[in-house]
């Protein structure tokens, strides 16, 4: 039974299909890449995974249970943390305080009204364990707002971890970081997939990022699978090759 | 909690020095500084701006009026009771207005306001119509306790509420349910994306909101022995936010230097010109472009240069 | 009265409230839908026409110099508050706005009162239109007649000069692309100027026409400002054809659920904006989702 499996899974939007009948079946442990030209349907499709945007048709099956009717809030309580593409902090709290949010809405009675010493006791440890091992512990009671640009993403990351989420969404974590932050950054998550099993699905446009971090790669192109494998075969299939160079938009 | 208690010390030794005159501006002034923090819960902590949070002062200067002129009750069951009924109607019309966000938000809280306006005006038989409630008596008792029925007496009954109101308000801020309130106002679309029903949080935040306004106007009904339209219109609404602002919004202490502000400015003011709510107004746009941290945000980070408080 | 003489009656005095309700919303989706900004003064300048035109009724005893006249006045106030003020808030957050236009509301509505007093002042019709004109043997306003006549031709008017005028075209590329008009060395400070300012002189044109029928009280602002805003909301924030349709329904609304419940028109009113936003909260035609 893998963690995440994916049935025909399709999104349309009037007459667009941004998603069209995507299957998938992500194990435990495992780090699958989804990439595709612009446009490919990735993001949406981790739109319908995390509950944001209902489905067409087909459905979502995560630890074996269907996510269907589930709103984007209660997707998370079942365990799936994500990132977004354009970054979405709270600028005015520190580092610590954003990890802190992050970890607490995992707790039980994370919704209390009085007090909280021991909530956010517990949550604050989640949320420095993360940032520390995502390496942000240097800038921990700095605003959010004030880091810098690979910072902040990596501080998405650090709060999706301080979740302790059984999958991870990761939605293009190195777009905007320069050669040596994304560098970093790879080695940094690459570390911390493998210490922690984590399950992920990344969405990545870096075709290293993709190959260092990746067990399997699935390529989307207009919404369809087009390729789904180990990396080394999805590079030599020719229909991926023309998806990204053929000119076809 | 130093500094609260001076506070409460210092107003609790005001009936021992002022004239009664001032006595009574200090009680309205309180009671508006209360109105003034419960509507910051939501517009300074929540970032849900309200512009009807008269509904929720007249709800409960109307119930607590009605009660008292139409029941045995004393002022001090009538008052709690009223409060809780606004704060329950509130729930109500939460659940609506949250259906919405942003500027619908707050269209959807003026609407109300307005709808409760119109059925006050309407309803003649329970609400008086336009000439409202009057000879709101401060009923005494319990087992014949006259005290509240005094000038100071009930100024007391005011000041327990409003700092009462304070700490329970000051708890509420200071723990998870109020971090994630902060969340909401920073970044509502990332807190909804960690797993909060920022929903509920929502409707709970604007039902006590609400509740402690209804404390208040359920306070003002018997201090000033009327209840009448005027409490439900859209410019006591903006009053109160402008209070807020001026104040300082998500500071609760703010709100309430505010509501002292605007009743001085007022008192002062209309004794030079009759044109003051005009000068306020423009005060009111000074500090939105200026300083949007209001009077006394500019005291604790300029003056103070305190540390940004955490959670 | 029979059913068609009955049905006509109504459906004229919805058309007459709906072209007025299409003044008021029209310059606050525009306002919007350019500049981002929610106008919540937008009633107050409903009702500043109104005693302005009142003003310059009883000065010129003339009802259509005034209607030309007091739209050109409170556009003008509109574009100075936008150069003076709204300007130095494009930077920040729309609750900015908000509040800052609320404060134009306030000062306004006191400013009203020390200019005007606080009685509600009568506009007599204009001449032409102080008759009745009979159609199936029913007496009809004309003055009705004519501002039905006047939605129309001002609605389309308002059309054409989006789609054909070089400014209409800017205001239209503005509210798609603001950043793209001005690489294209287009000052989109003055687009917002103009816009601020011509959304105000429709809502005074608004006022002015509707004075004589409701008169000129202080009261208007409150009660308008509502109607506006569940007129662009149902619509959509931002869009024409939408203040259109939107001042249609609430105006048919309110006029038939006035005559068989007259005690629950208003909250007929709230209740179709609920179900508006429920369905699709970006307004049957908005822009914001």
């Amino acid at each position: 039974m893998a963690l995440l499996e994916l049935d025909g899974l399709t999104r349309r939007y009037g007459g667009i299909v941004a998603v069209d009948q995507v299957s998938m079946r992500v194990e435990a442990g495992e780090v699958r890449a989804v990439i595709g030209p612009n446009g490919a349907g990735k993001t949406t499709l981790f739109h319908l995974i995390s509950g944001v945007v209902k489905p067409s048709e087909g459905q979502v099956r995560f630890a074996d249970a269907p996510l269907a009717g589930l709103t984007a809030h209660q997707v998370c309580q079942r365990g799936v943390s994500r990132t977004f593409q354009l970054t979405a902090l709270f600028p005015e709290m520190t580092a610590r305080e954003n990890a802190r949010l992050a970890a607490q809405a995992r707790q039980k009675r994370s919704w209390q009204p009085y007090g909280g010493g021991n909530i956010f006791a517990v949550a604050q440890r989640l949320g420095d364990a993360a940032l520390e091992q995502i390496g942000l512990g240097h800038v921990a009671n700095r605003p959010a707002g004030l880091l810098s640009h690979g910072d902040q993403r990596l501080l998405e990351v650090a709060m999706a971890l301080a979740q302790q989420p059984r999958l991870l969404l990761l939605d293009e974590p190195t777009q905007g970081l320069s050669v040596e932050e994304t560098a970093q950054a790879v080695e940094t998550l690459a570390r911390l997939l493998v210490d922690t099993k984590m399950t992920v699905l990344l969405v990545e446009h870096d075709m290293e990022v993709v190959f260092r971090l990746a067990h399997k790669i699935t390529v989307l192109h207009r919404g369809a699978v087009i390729a789904d494998g180990a990396p080394e075969a999805v590079r030599g299939d020719p229909e991926v090759q023309r998806a990204y160079l053929g000119g076809l938009e | 909690m130093r500094p609260f208690l001076a506070m409460a010390a210092i107003l609790a030794l005001m009936p021992f020095g002022l004239p009664p005159y001032a006595m009574t501006l200090l009680t309205e002034a309180l009671i508006l500084g209360l109105t003034a923090m419960s509507l910051d819960l939501m517009v300074g902590y929540t970032r849900l701006i309200s512009f009807g949070h008269a509904a929720s002062y007249g709800l409960g200067a109307y119930t607590s009026g009605w009660l008292l002129l139409h029941t045995d009750f004393p002022v001090l069951f009538v008052v709690p009771l009223a409060a809780l009924f606004a704060g329950v109607v509130a729930i109500g019309v939460a659940w609506v207005c949250t259906l919405a966000t942003g500027v619908s938000f707050s269209m959807l809280t003026l609407a109300f306001a307005q709808l409760l306006y119109a059925v006050a005006f309407k309803w003649t038989s329970v609400t008086g119509g336009s000439d409202g409630l009057a000879g709101i008596p401060r009923r005494a008792g319990p087992f014949g306790m006259t005290i509240l029925s005094t000038k100071s007496g009930f100024y007391y009954f005011v000041l327990a509420c409003l700092l009462g109101a304070f700490l329970f308000c000051r708890s509420l801020v200071n723990s998870p349910f109020g971090a994630v309130l902060r969340g909401i106002r920073e970044n509502e679309a990332k807190t909804l994306s960690l797993g909060y029903n920022i929903r509920a949080y929502k409707i709970a935040v604007v039902a006590l909101s609400y509740g402690l306004g209804g404390l208040a106007g359920a306070l003002y009904a018997p201090f000033a022995g009327f209840a009448n339209t005027e409490l439900l219109f859209w410019l006591f609404s903006g009053q109160v936010l402008i209070m807020v602002i001026v104040g300082g919004s998500g500071t609760l202490v703010g709100p309430v230097l505010g509501a002292a502000f605007f009743m001085l400015a007022e008192h002062w003011l209309s004794s030079y010109t009759e044109a003051w709510a005009l000068f306020f107004g423009l005060i009111f746009i000074g500090f939105v472009l200026f300083a949007p941290e209001g009077i006394f945000g500019v005291f604790s980070t300029r003056l103070i240069r305190r540390a940004r408080p955490v959670g | 009265m029979d059913f068609a003489a009955f049905l006509l009656t109504q459906c004229v005095n919805a058309l007459s409230q709906a072209a007025l309700l299409f003044f008021l919303g029209v310059g606050l989706t525009l306002i919007f839908g350019i500049m981002r900004i929610v106008n919540f003064a937008h009633g107050s300048l409903y009702m500043l026409g109104a005693f302005v035109g009142y003003t310059l009724v009883r000065l010129t005893g003339n009802f259509w110099i005034a209607l030309l006249i007091a739209p050109v006045l409170v556009g003008a106030f509109g574009g100075v508050f936008e150069y003076a003020i709204l300007r130095r808030l494009y930077r920040r957050d729309g609750s900015a706005f908000l509040m800052v236009t609320f404060g134009l509301a306030l000062m306004l509505g006191d400013g009203i009162r020390l200019l005007w007093g606080s009685e509600a002042l009568q506009v007599p019709l204009p001449d032409v239109f102080s008759g009745v004109v009979f159609l199936l043997d029913e007496p009809f306003p004309s003055y009705r007649l004519f501002l039905a006549a006047a939605g129309v031709i001002v609605a389309v008017t308002i059309w054409q000069f989006l789609e054909r005028t070089r400014l209409g075209l800017l205001i239209r590329a503005t509210s798609q692309n603001a950043e793209m008009v001005h690489a294209l060395g287009v000052d989109v400070r003055l687009v917002r100027s103009a816009v601020f300012g011509i959304g105000c002189a429709l809502a005074a044109v608004g006022g002015v026409l509707a004075a004589p029928l409701v008169t000129a009280s202080l009261g208007m602002a409150a009660t308008v400002i509502i109607d506006a805003f569940v007129i662009v909301i149902i619509g959509g924030m931002g869009s024409f054809l939408g203040s259109l349709i939107g001042a249609l329904l609430v105006a048919f609304v309110q006029v038939f659920g006035n005559y068989y419940f007259p005690d629950l028109a208003l909250a007929f009113m709230y209740l179709i904006m609920l179900l508006v936003l429920v369905v699709r909260p970006g307004g049957l035609l908005g822009k914001e989702a």
